[in-house]
Parts: C-alpha cells; structure tokens; sequence
C-alpha cells in the first residue's frame, strides 16, 4: 500500500523545519551559556571603556532580555535575514553568500571523488580473488581514514605543489587550484567508505542470488557490478549524513592548509569570537543542508533497494 | 594497530620528507643583490599571515593589517627613522604655548583616488565621522578623548582644539586610525565599516579587488605624487600592482615562497627559518616591533601576587634567556622592560636588572612565608599551594606564546616549587576569567608606536586593560604628565622613571620578548622595507622588482 507522494513530502518538509528550528535554538543557547559577554567579544583586544561598552550595547540591541533577541533573531531568520555580524560588520548574508560558492565546488569535487574512489577500490579488491591487494588496499585505506586531513594536505602541497609545481597552492585559478583541496578532502572519505562497500560485496556475494548468476553463467565482474553492488550501496548511503560533517569539518582544515576561501574559516573565526549572527546563520545553513542530503539519502534508497517502495 | 600510533608514525615519516622538499632551492641564481637598481613595472604577490577583519583604516586594530593599509590610506603625520613625527598629508604643525591648540598646514594638490579634493574639509569630515556615535567608539573614546573641537580654518589649515593638553593626539595623526578617508566614501561606502572597494584614500595604491578568504588586489595609482619624506623614492609606485594572498600556515607559506608561487611572504616563525636562510635564492630580514614587549603582568589584587617578594621570585625563577632560546632558538630578543627595546622610551638602565637567580627566588619565597613543599615538590602555605593562573586566549596567541608559557611553567617549578597553570581557551572563556579576576598572570603585548598610548591602557589606574590592577597614584601621574609633554628629552626621562617604577621597583611585570616581524623575499625583489617606528612591513610603495 503506498501512500501520497504528497503527504510524504510534507511531512518531510515539516520534519525538516523542525530539525532547523532545533539546531537554531540550540546554536543560540549554546552561544548564551557560553563563557564571556557579547560586548566582550566584540571590543576584542581593543580600548574597553564604559563609553565603548554602551555605544556597542546601544547599536546591537544587547540589552534587551536573552528572550526577546531569540524570537526577534527567529521572526527574521523566518523572513531570510541573517543580520549582521558582529566582527565583520556586514551582512551575515552578504558574508556567508560570498563564501558559499567555493566552499560548494569543493565539497561536491571532494564527494564525488570520494565515492568514484571508494567504488573502485571496492570492486578492485572485493571477495577473495587477490589476498595481497586486499591487504595493501585495507592498510591503505586505515592509513588515510587515521591520517589528519591537515597533513595529507601538507605532503600533497609539498610534493605536487612546491617540488614540482603541478598545482597552485592556492586562490582563484579555476580546476587546478581545487586538485589539490579536493583529493585532501576526498582520501579519508574513500578510505572509510571503500571500506564500508567492500563489507557490503563481500556479504552480497556470499548471497544465493549470486550463486544463481554465477551458475547462469555471468561473468565475475558483472556479478560484482550489476548484482552485489547495489546490496552493497545500502550502508553506504547511510553514511550520507556522516560524508556531509566530513566535508564540513574537513573544509575547515583544507581551506586554512590551502589559503582558500570558503565557509569553513568564515566558520573557524565566528566560533572562535563567538560572531552570534554569523555562527547562527551556518548552523542552521548546515542544518538545511543536512535535511537536504538525508532525504536525497531516503530517497536513493527507495532507488536502490525496490523491496522498501512496497512496505 | 590503533590509529593514534598510525598517525604517530605518519606524522614521523612524513616529517623529515616535507623538510627536504621544502627545503630545496627551485633554481641556482647567485644571491648578492640580485635586484639593483629600482624600475617601475611588474606585479607581485605577497603571501600574508593575516587577513583583515576590516579594510576600513578608521577601524584598524590588527597589527599584521599595516602593511596592506598604507597602500591605499594615508595619514597626517608619520614616523622617520629616529622615530620623530614627520609630514606627510600635512606638511608642519604649530602648537599654541597652553598645548591646547595644534594648527595644521595641508598638503596642496592631493586627490583622493575616486577624485574628491584633499582639503581641511576632508580632513573635518574624518574626524567628525570618527566622533559619531557606534562608529568607531574606541577611537572616539581613547585616542580623541582630549579633542574639543577640529575647525577647517582656510582650504588647507586645520585647527584641532583640545580640552588637555596631549602629546598622543599627534600620534593618532600618525596612526592608521587618523588615515584619510574620501569625504566622498565616508557618505556613500556599502558597508563602509567594513571596508572594500569604494572606501577610498589618496594612497600610491587602489584596492581593485578583494576575495574574502583568499586575496587582495591593488593596481597603481598613477597620479600619486606625495610620497612622505620617509619613503625612498617620489611619484607613482614602482610595481604596476600588487596580490596580497592569505596563507594562515607558516609552512604553507614557506613553501609557495621557496617553489616562487610567491615572492615575499611575512610572519616567518623560528622552526621555518632555516629554510629561507638556507636557500641562496632567498632574503631574510627582520625588525622589532615599537610599542609593549611581550611581557607577564602580575595581578596584584590577591594573593600570591599581593606580595612583592613573590612577584620577584617569580622573576628570578625564570632563565628567560634559556626559555628563549629553548623555544625560539637564536631568534628571539630578549625585553627587559615593558616597553619594546626599539621604542625611544625604552630605558637601558634595566639591562640586567633582575635574572633567572634561582637561589635568590627560592629565599624571596621562604621569607614570603611559603617555606614548606609539599608532596609533588610545590611550594605551600597555611595549606596551600603556591599556584598562580595564566589564561591564554586562543585567537590571541601568537608567535607560539602557549609554547612559551610552557618553558616557563616547567622553569618556575623546577626552580622555585611555583605551579603556573596555564590555560589555552577561547575569548569569552578567557575575558570571564579576567573579568572574575579569576588569574594572577596576564600576557599581552602592543604594537603601538607611541608606546604611551599602550601603557595608558596597560598601567593606568583606569586603563581598559590595567590587568596588574595596580592603582598607584605615581604611576598614574606619570603617565598623564607623560602624555602632556611635548618636549622629547623631558617625555623621555618621565617613562624612565615610569619604567624604573613598574619594572625595578614593583616588579608588576616579567618581561620576556621585543615581538619582531619578518619578511622572507626572493632576493629580486627590491625596496624589501620595514615601517620606521613600529618596525612593521611597510607599504608596497617602495618595492621593486629586479632584472
């Protein structure tokens, strides 16, 4: 019995709003029972005199109740606006929508060539054709999955960047500058996940759908490809939601490594000043993206896995 | 295998590898001065440590922001080499007998670059958008607190009135806070605290581009002709333009200087040193700062610290040169007072005055009452131990100062039995514990070039962060006295005596290090040049590039 498509996705969208509205609330109350005060914060390293103090109260609005500045920061984030940022002083959004773009291309080159990765080296090695390329490819996948992305980055830099000068260390200067980001970024994503598949195709080949190919005759590679991958795809998809905290954590690291800009320092430099509008805004920004990539995640295994469309 | 002894040995392996690789020269030019004379033409890039909060000089508060500031701004007055205030968009000043009064003389013929005129008007136009209310409330609250009024005399004379009189107004005229805004930007800037493309000035340089994140760009002014007397030269810049590109990680910068990527980066710490001076291509040149010296204030409004013979204990319990020398190697200079070596205040006499004495730090305590140990080797007292607290806030550390304030942790116990704390934390964590007056132990330094202006706010009764809490009539009258006098020998002798007071005599502060900026250069770039004064990098008017 399958229900309305319509009624599925509103109650999506409902489930969606209510996890922002969460992670919005939960971003400003961390930030309130957070050590130090917002005009602290503000004046810095700066000159501090009772005068500063009023003048940044005054223009923030930060003497109103704790209350009052939560459901006014709700009604506009409710509108789309953002406010302003306390150390930048520019519009939150202006702040976060320049800085988006790169950020993006990197995260989307970095998954993509993480998943291309992993679904190679998977096939490659799965079941029990090569123990010795098995092996290598377990000690190598372990090894990127524990290595700091901050130092993969280093080498890869070292090596391509500065010894031979293939890539651009950094800035503007289209594909070649986002090689090198996007291959840091991707390695640990396509150690763990290479892993993951190869489990899965390891357990797919041990089931009798695939003898019954094997004795129909079908080669090994497409009973690897076109039967035991798609069973194998279904714990990797849920680890959608795992690659996107990857990436956004990980792009803190790479964009500070690679002088590129992005979300991630925008990000690095509002925790670490507590910039409440600019720390906001990315929390619940990341919180959309995350309801975004968890039901495109549902969604792919509705695809995936026919037997979940009929319960 | 867990994966903390992979990464261990990851990190192993892979150390001496980035070493070697960054250590190779990319070609094998003589070194010598391979740049000669200078000549107009050509762009650089330049990788920088630091990117600007604001590019709006009215806001400046970073020091590593100088450099790119006096690109595009500039000021009424500025330092020459012997640190004396010297003309730049103003050519002389007269100041009335009573010091209440100061006259300025503008400049003929200076245009801002979008083309507004340079005049009296604009120069009231600054200041008066200075004293607006939440527009910069620092400087309108400190550097312009003695300001009565400012009065456009004529097109080019200016008149500011002040209620006291104060020496450090000419210093703010000098600073980037006192830089020269288009009237023009002042009324229509987008976001005109932040800064960009349409906030204005009338420097050798115009901003055509900024990448947050990642650079910024400036292409020549072609019709600049006010270079200061302090510059090398006269006319438009040399360079054609010039990238500043943001590279936070020192090793990452190293390396796009040593593959030529870049040709000049800044903010080159110990560990990477060797590279640059070990490669022929390559120029290394430092300078110290002006201001503060990276120094420990001692919070004397509670116990340990109430007790002078505990504060100097403290003092001899540390071997700074050895501490120096453990975390910096040979690169750091040694302060002995809380004024910077390099300052024109700075008072010799301190030399030598107190040092790592470990025997003498160990009877200062014995006769402070703290005469017993306890069981980890801890001085102790009525049942307590001798533990005073240092929180260090994380965006704030620089040149690995927590590094540091770990040598000296290790020192001050091994020597003395005293437990320095030391916490690492964020902002607000870290002002919470000041404003709880929860520490004993304050570090700071001050990139001020008036060093004045930093103890003002550092020893002042009143100051905005007198973290001593000393509250010392003598100290407070000599730095008002100090910043009344004009006249250079007298203002020198009176933060002599405020030295000999807070250093030798109170003993509120240890001083540890003169901080110093570094340029690393390919040695074809020329006119490679620190600010007089404030020892930071200076603009790109001077810089050349070399056949």
């Amino acid at each position: 019995m399958s229900r309305p498509p319509v009624r599925v996705v509103a109650r999506r969208l409902g489930a969606g709003l209510v996890v922002l509205w969460v992670a919005a609330t939960a971003a400003y109350l961390a930030l309130l029972a957070a050590p130090g005060d917002t005009v602290d914060n503000i004046i810095g390293d700066g000159a501090d005199t009772p005068q500063i103090r009023a003048d940044i109260v005054t223009e923030w609005g930060l003497d109103r109740p704790a209350l009052v500045q939560y459901v006014d920061y709700l009604r506009r984030l409710a509108g789309g606006d953002l406010g302003r940022s306390y150390l930048l002083q520019r519009p939150v959004a202006e702040v976060i929508g320049e800085q988006l773009a790169p950020t993006l291309a990197l995260a989307v080159a970095a998954a993509g060539l993480g998943v291309l990765l992993a679904l190679l080296i998977a096939v490659a090695t799965a079941g029990d054709r090569r123990p010795f390329l098995r092996r290598a490819s377990s000690g190598a996948e372990l090894l990127l999955v524990s290595t700091p992305p901050f130092l993969i980055g280093l080498v890869l830099l070292s090596v391509l960047s500065f010894r031979f000068g293939f890539f651009p260390v950094s800035g503007d200067q289209g594909i070649a500058a986002l090689v090198l980001p996007a291959v840091t970024l991707a390695l640990p994503i396509a150690g763990l996940l290479a892993q993951v598949l190869r489990d899965g195709l390891d357990r797919a080949l041990d089931e009798p759908f695939v003898l019954t190919a094997r004795s129909r005759g079908v080669r090994e590679r497409a009973v690897l490809v076109r039967h035991a991958l798609r069973h194998a795809l279904l714990p990797a998809v849920t680890l959608a939601g795992w690659l996107f905290g990857i990436l956004l954590g990980g792009a803190v690291i790479v964009e500070q490594v690679f002088g590129r800009p992005g979300l991630g320092q925008v990000t690095l430099t509002a925790v670490s000043t507590r910039d409440m509008p600019v720390v906001l805004a990315v929390v619940t920004l990341s919180a959309a993206v995350y309801v975004v990539v968890n039901t495109a995640a549902d969604l792919a295994y509705l695809l995936v896995d026919p037997r979940l469309r009929r319960s | 295998m867990p994966a903390y002894r992979l990464r261990t040995l990851a990190a192993a392996a892979l150390a001496p590898l980035l070493a070697v690789v960054a250590g190779c020269s990319t070609g094998t030019t003589p070194a010598a001065e391979a740049a000669g004379q200078p000549r107009s033409g050509g762009t650089l890039t330049w990788a920088v440590e630091t990117e600007p909060i604001t590019l709006n000089p009215h806001q400046y508060a970073q020091a590593k922001a100088r450099l790119l500031v006096w690109n595009t701004f500039e000021s009424l007055l500025t330092y020459d080499q012997q640190g004396k205030l010297a003309p730049w968009l103003a050519t002389g000043w007269q100041v009335t007998p009573d010091a209440l009064s100061y006259t300025l003389t503008l400049r003929d013929r200076v245009t801002f670059t979008d083309g507004t005129p340079f005049d009296s008007a604009a120069v009231k136009a600054n200041i008066d958008k200075l004293r607006e209310p939440g527009y910069a409330p620092g400087v309108a609250a400190v550097q312009l607190r003695n300001l009565k009024a400012v009065e456009a005399v004529d097109p080019r004379t200016v008149r500011l009135v002040l209620s006291a009189p104060d020496v450090l107004i000419l210093d703010f005229l000098a600073s980037p806070q006192g830089a020269q805004i288009s009237p023009t930007s002042l009324r229509q800037a987008k976001n005109l605290k932040a800064g960009g493309i349409d906030v204005v000035g009338t420097g050798p340089f115009v901003l055509d581009r900024y990448v947050p994140g990642q650079e910024l760009h400036y292409r020549r002014n072609a019709g600049y002709d006010w270079a200061p007397p302090t510059a090398t030269h006269t006319g438009p810049a040399y360079l054609d333009g010039i990238t500043y590109r943001f590279l936070k990680e020192s090793a990452v910068r190293v390396g796009a200087l040593t593959s030529s990527q870049v040709q000049l980066i800044e903010g080159v710490p110990a560990t990477d040193q060797p590279l640059v001076t070990g490669n022929r291509t390559l120029r290394l040149t430092r300078e110290l700062n002006s201001g503060s010296a990276y120094s420990y204030y001692f919070n004397t409004s509670h116990a340990p610290f109430d007790d002078l013979r505990v504060r100097q204990a403290f003092r001899e319990a540390v071997d700074v040169d050895t501490v120096l020398t453990s975390v910096y190697r040979d690169t750091a200079t040694r302060a002995w007072s809380v004024i910077s070596p390099s300052s024109p205040l700075y008072d010799k006499r301190l030399e030598g005055g107190y040092s790592g004495d470990a025997a003498k730090a160990n009877t200062l305590l014995d006769q402070a009452g703290w005469a017993s140990r306890d069981a980890d080797g801890y001085r102790v007292k009525g049942g307590k131990r001798l533990t005073v607290r240092l929180v260090q806030s994380a965006p704030f550390v620089r040149d690995r100062r927590d590094v540091l304030a770990q040598a000296v942790q290790a020192a001050v116990k091994q020597s003395a039995g005293i437990d320095l704390k030391v916490s690492l934390v964020d902002q607000g964590t870290a002002t919470e514990a000041l404003q709880r007056n929860e520490y004993e132990v304050f570090d700071n330094s001050r990139a001020d070039t008036d060093a004045g202006a930093a103890l003002n706010l550092l020893l002042h009764s009143k100051g905005g962060i007198n973290r001593t809490q000393v509250n010392d009539p003598r100290i407070d009258q000599l730095l008002e006295s100090g910043q009344a006098t004009a006249e250079p020998t007298k203002r020198a002798g009176i933060y002599a005596d405020l030295q000999q007071q807070v250093v030798a005599e109170q003993a509120l502060v240890l001083p540890l290090y003169a901080p110093a900026d570094q340029i690393a250069a390919s040695v074809g770039v020329g006119g490679v040049r620190f600010e007089p004064t404030a020892g930071v990098p200076a603009s790109a008017y001077d810089l050349w590039i070399g056949k």
